[in-house]
């Protein structure tokens, strides 16, 4: 939400005619979108829609074929945009952690503020000293990620990405790997970004949290955004059939269409 | 007679041990003992060795493996940048100079730097030069196959990682994958140092003098020079099963510890 008591200073994304394709796989079809500096979106769909390539083609982990992508004062889609530049204002959090397994917490929050931001090592260390206090980790500086559980990896993953202060973050499914035990630990801290007035684009298909937490909605489908609007009505009131149908086998997973 | 699976499986064990055994003793038996001791085991003839066979034989065996080591790591660690590389031509140069060099026999490649590659750049180079070269290159093509299957080893994930943090391919690279790739390549790699310290005695070829003799040519100088068979060869043999065995001891213990971390 867009609110004067923010604590992060956020950037928007405008994303127009955006085309990817993987060979003769055409993954999205020309999407439209649009996220406002503090706005949180979720993005929503069946497996195979395209919203993971959508979110990599923001911060151009994958070339786009066609469109224009702007992330807050970058236009990402220009071959003359400073990609390194523009990915320090991006927080991305993946569906598999992707902690350094070589680093401990600590480092794995400070290794890209040391060098690639240049901030001196105490600073550094300090910085992520807050945002693991922020994920609740405080006192896991000095454990190696794979001592942690998958949810304390994750919120790590988050305490990475906060440390060099972005204006955007975007999640990949973030809690999808997570044992259900956990999931709701991780949803807790995005909750709180969200608050804090950090603009997010999340994969996810967590309803009530979309529901909860969400500006808006977008649902995708074959790599077309098929229907988006405020997070109660896409996923209340859905007015398309595609959406009807994903968010009965989302909501209900034992109700099963069998088609012929 | 019916056996069944457990009795057949024990008898079977029982008639390897017993044909085993009987090959041991049918060599023991007709080894001539008199012969064979002077042949192998007159060690008490080899004072004349001694120092030099350690102070300068060990020690360039050890300087040549170090040397050429270096330079195969160094060039191995370029050749397989460059097969990873998106530009094609780097691609089709590492993989000609990779195929070239591991299937020709090194000593082939050792007579070209000791009789006529210097002369053809029109100069000479010193001994150790020439062998640090020769089995350098070959080494680096073994070494580069090393580095990129432990460099494809990282999960893709990681260079992602590090590069939504902002860094570029480079540090990423420096940073998060070397790293890792180097707990991965750490056995297979002090394999290859292996090889190259027992390729080292192939150096022996290559006339020098004798402050650049390396192990195996001081026995194969002694079998000449003292009357005690091959015992001179077993004693070089001896001295690369101290460089060797422990090389090999701390490669499965770098082996077990991977396993162990990695979940
Ligand atoms: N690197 C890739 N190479 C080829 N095809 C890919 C690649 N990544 C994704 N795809 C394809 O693109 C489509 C969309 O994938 P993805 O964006 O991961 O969907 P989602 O995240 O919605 O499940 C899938 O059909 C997938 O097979
Ligand atoms: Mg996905």
């Amino acid at each position: 939400m867009n609110t004067n008591t923010s604590t992060f200073k956020a950037s928007g994304v405008s994303i127009t005619g955006l085309h990817k394709s993987y060979g003769d796989n055409e993954v999205l079809k020309g999407i439209d979108l649009e996220v406002k500096p503090g706005e949180v979106v979720c993005l929503i769909g069946p497996s195979g829609s395209g919203k993971s390539t959508l979110l990599r083609c923001v911060n151009i982990l994958e070339q786009p074929n066609a469109g224009t992508i702007h992330v807050g004062g970058f236009e990402a889609t220009d071959p003359e945009v400073d990609l390194d530049k523009m990915r320090r204002t991006v927080g991305m959090v993946f569906q598999q952690f992707n902690l350094f397994p070589h680093l401990t917490v600590t480092q794995n929050c400070t290794v890209a503020q040391t060098k690639v931001l240049k901030r001196p090592a105490a600073e550094a260390k300090e910085i992520a000293h807050k945002n693991l206090t922020r994920v609740g980790l405080g006192d896991f500086g000095e454990r190696y990620p794979d001592e942690l559980s998958g949810g304390q990896q994750q919120r790590v993953a988050i305490a990475r990405a906060l440390s060099m202060d972005p204006t955007l973050m975007l999640f990949d499914e973030p809690t999808s790997a997570l044992d259900p035990e956990t999931v709701g630990e991780v949803l807790s801290i995005m909750r709180s970004l969200a608050k804090g007035g950090m603009t997010m684009l999340v994969v996810t298909h967590e309803m009530s949290f979309a529901k909860e937490v969400a500006d808006r909605v977008v649902f995708m489908d074959g790599g077309v955004v098929v229907e988006e609007g405020r997070a109660k009505d896409v996923i209340g009131n859905p007015q398309q059939t595609r959406t009807q149908d994903f968010l009965k086998r989302v909501l209900d997973p034992t109700h099963v269409e069998i088609s012929d | 007679m019916a056996m069944t699976t457990r009795q057949r499986a024990r008898l079977s064990k029982t008639i390897q041990i017993v044909v085993f055994v009987a090959v041991i003793l049918l060599l023991l038996f007709s080894l001539d003992w008199e012969k064979a001791r002077y042949a192998f085991f007159s060690f008490e003839k080899l004072g004349p060795m001694f120092p030099d066979l350690i102070i300068i034989g060990l020690r360039n065996t050890l300087f040549y493996t170090v040397i050429s080591f270096a330079f195969g790591l160094v060039l191995g660690l370029l050749l397989a940048l460059m097969k990873m590389a998106s530009f094609a031509p780097y691609r089709w140069f590492a993989t000609g100079f990779i195929e070239f060099f591991r299937g020709i026999p090194a000593i082939l490649v050792l007579l070209a730097f000791g009789f006529g590659i210097p002369q053809a750049f029109g100069t000479s180079w010193p001994q150790p030069v020439n062998v640090m070269l020769a089995l350098g290159l070959v080494s680096s093509a073994y070494i580069a196959e090393t580095l990129r299957a432990g460099l494809q080893a990282v999960p893709k994930g990681q260079t992602e990682a590090a590069r939504s943090l902002g860094m570029p391919a480079w540090r990423a690279m420096v940073t998060i994958v070397i790293p890792q790739a180097f707990k991965i390549v750490l056995p297979p790699m002090t394999n290859e140092v292996i090889l190259l310290t027992k390729d080292t005695s192939l150096a022996f070829i290559l006339g020098a003098s004798i402050a650049q003799y390396e192990m195996t040519k001081f026995g194969r100088d002694g079998i000449t020079a003292i009357d005690a068979g091959l015992t001179p060869l077993v004693m070089a043999g001896l001295l690369y099963l101290i460089i060797t065995i422990p090389l090999s001891l701390v490669a499965r213990k770098f082996e077990s510890r991977s396993a162990r971390t990695k979940r």
